[in-house]
């Protein structure tokens, strides 16, 4: 992904959302999902879904769709709200005729904190553009048929609140999101997604934040971080030992929704020294994820007078950007009389 | 039974799409022509950027039922109802397939525009074909985009489909429509 046009596509967010309006306008491409309007579940939500009464899917599609919604559990990276079977669930899902309009094979509707439905068009059924065959109901699997399980999941992700991914004109990142406007067929790349994609995380993540400050945040991100850096004693005699403390958060910004102001634990942060005089840094210690969360600790016995800073390097499996910390200078006293002992400044 | 739609949130956004109209600084730039690749910001105004004869706002229940209909025309010729993809609209939605479109014969480079019943406002509007015997948009080459009612150029001879994607304003939803052309 390119960052900019991540960071357009939140600045867009953030400017619709000050003008009180839905997000409904064309994302970056690759960007995070768009946002449908209607608002959030609430986080970690258990919706629970039942069986529509007198539209009851076969057995073969229940699998799908439980197998869907257990999809949205393992991999929604976020909490964002997840759906369970009942058979007395509140929310219907139904399987049949008569909805999702003249072409659709699968609808939904959300009424977000309260309520979804859900339905899968018959098995069989004729359209203009062919006949709908799911590849569960077949029993040999053959080309051309979708997987209700992938179709379910795409819902069910509308349901959270995605709207459909803004692909790459040539569709190369088709599999970063499972919420597609056109979903693909057995056995095209894709047609069988049994979990969200990282442009479906990211935009759960924004809407209702990482599970933990130590989760990853999605790679389809592109978040600016904020490393502080501070030392016990700026001054101390040969040997004495300084405690560094790092914090690291994301920066504040409604761009960033429920990842702003996001304290980051178990990251990989360096501690770097600058001997007095010296122009090049070297790192000296990889500083300790602590308490509280975010914070990073290093306690080092110094010998020389130095500049040190913490550096958080861009990680390549997760949607942060590095950052490096102001350069905090430690003097240290030559051994007479107060060593090893460090002197408070 | 449960249709992908919800009056209420319809009739808010419609709310929102009257005083946007009238906000400064409020509106959506358009997706260039076609280009997924391109990016698209919320910026400057809603009344700068539409079409000269800005349609007005159709009634709540004439949007409850869903996306408009879409209507593409050649100068002179008789419009013809694109096939209704996938779309979102209010509080919900409904996923189709890659259509073939409703055919119509025009000329290779012949202007086309498209029409709405209701005639929603369009906030971005990009087309894309590719030839009609495709089952996916897989190599779709652009034919436009922009704000405001649909126009672009026929491509060359052959036989197409063409998918228009569209933004509607205010958050109204989301639709793609397909055409399939038969151009000499």
């Amino acid at each position: 992904m390119i960052p900019s046009e991540r960071i357009r596509w939140l600045a867009a967010l953030a400017v619709a959302a000050s003008l009180g309006l839905s997000v409904a306008a064309p994302a970056a491409a690759h960007g995070p999902d768009p946002v449908l309007g209607g608002g959030r579940f609430s986080q970690n939500e258990v919706l629970a879904f039942r069986w529509r009464s007198g539209a009851e899917p076969p057995s073969a599609i229940k699998t799908a769709i439980r197998n869907a919604a257990a999809d949205v559990g393992e991999s929604k990276a976020s909490q964002a709200a997840t759906f369970a079977y009942s058979s007395t669930g509140a929310n219907p899902i139904g399987y049949g005729t008569g909805t999702c309009g003249v072409n659709g094979i699968g609808c939904f509707t959300r009424s977000a904190p309260d309520s979804f439905t859900m339905w899968l068009r018959e098995h069989g059924r004729v359209y203009d553009w062919g006949t709908l065959r799911w590849c569960q109901m077949l029993t040999t699997l053959t080309n051309g048929c979708y997987d209700a399980e992938t179709i379910a999941l795409d819902e069910f992700g509308h349901v959270e609140v995605l709207d459909h991914h803004d692909n790459y004109a040539d569709d190369s990142d088709y599999t970063d999101a499972v919420v597609q406007t056109f979903s693909r067929t057995r056995p095209k790349t894709g047609w069988n997604m049994h979990g969200f994609g990282p442009c479906d995380t990211a935009t759960l993540q924004v809407q209702y934040d990482i599970p933990l400050a130590s989760s990853p945040v999605s790679s389809c991100l592109d978040l600016a971080t904020v490393l502080t850096l501070g030392a016990s004693s700026t001054l101390l005699g040969d040997g004495g030992v300084v405690t560094f403390t790092s914090t690291l958060r994301t920066i504040t910004s409604t761009a960033y929704g429920r990842l702003s102001t996001q304290w980051l634990a178990k990251r990989t942060v360096r501690l770097q020294q600058r001997p007095a005089g010296a122009t090049t840094w070297s790192t000296i210690a990889t500083m300790t994820s602590g308490s509280p969360t975010g914070s990073y600790t290093a306690s080092v016995a110094l010998h020389t007078t130095a500049d040190y800073r913490a550096v958080f390097s861009t990680p390549t499996t997760e949607g942060l950007r590095g950052d490096t910390s102001p350069t905090v200078g430690v003097d240290v006293m030559p051994c007479t009389y107060i060593c090893p002992l460090s002197v408070e400044g | 039974m449960d249709r992908p739609t919800r009056p209420p949130t319809v009739a808010i956004a419609i709310l929102a799409l009257v005083l946007g109209a009238v906000a400064a600084g409020c509106s959506v730039t358009a997706r260039p022509a076609g280009s997924a690749a391109a990016s698209a910001a919320i910026a400057p105004s809603l009344a700068a950027t539409a079409p000269a004869s800005t349609p007005s706002t159709p009634s709540t229940a004439a949007l409850a039922g869903g996306p408009p209909r879409a209507e593409l025309a050649a100068e002179g010729g008789d419009p013809t109802e694109g096939q209704l993809g996938t779309f979102v609209w209010g509080d919900g939605g409904s996923d189709s397939p890659w259509l073939r479109g409703s055919r119509v014969a025009v000329g290779s480079g012949e202007p086309l525009s498209v029409t709405f019943r209701p005639d929603v406002p369009v906030a971005t509007w990009s087309a894309r074909y590719v030839p009609a015997t495709a089952s996916d948009p897989a190599g779709a080459r652009p034919l436009g985009g922009g704000t405001g009612h649909p126009r672009f150029a026929a491509p060359a001879a052959g036989t197409w489909t063409v998918e228009l994607h569209v933004a509607f304003a205010s958050g109204l939803g989301k639709a793609s429509y397909f055409w399939q052309l038969a151009i000499d």
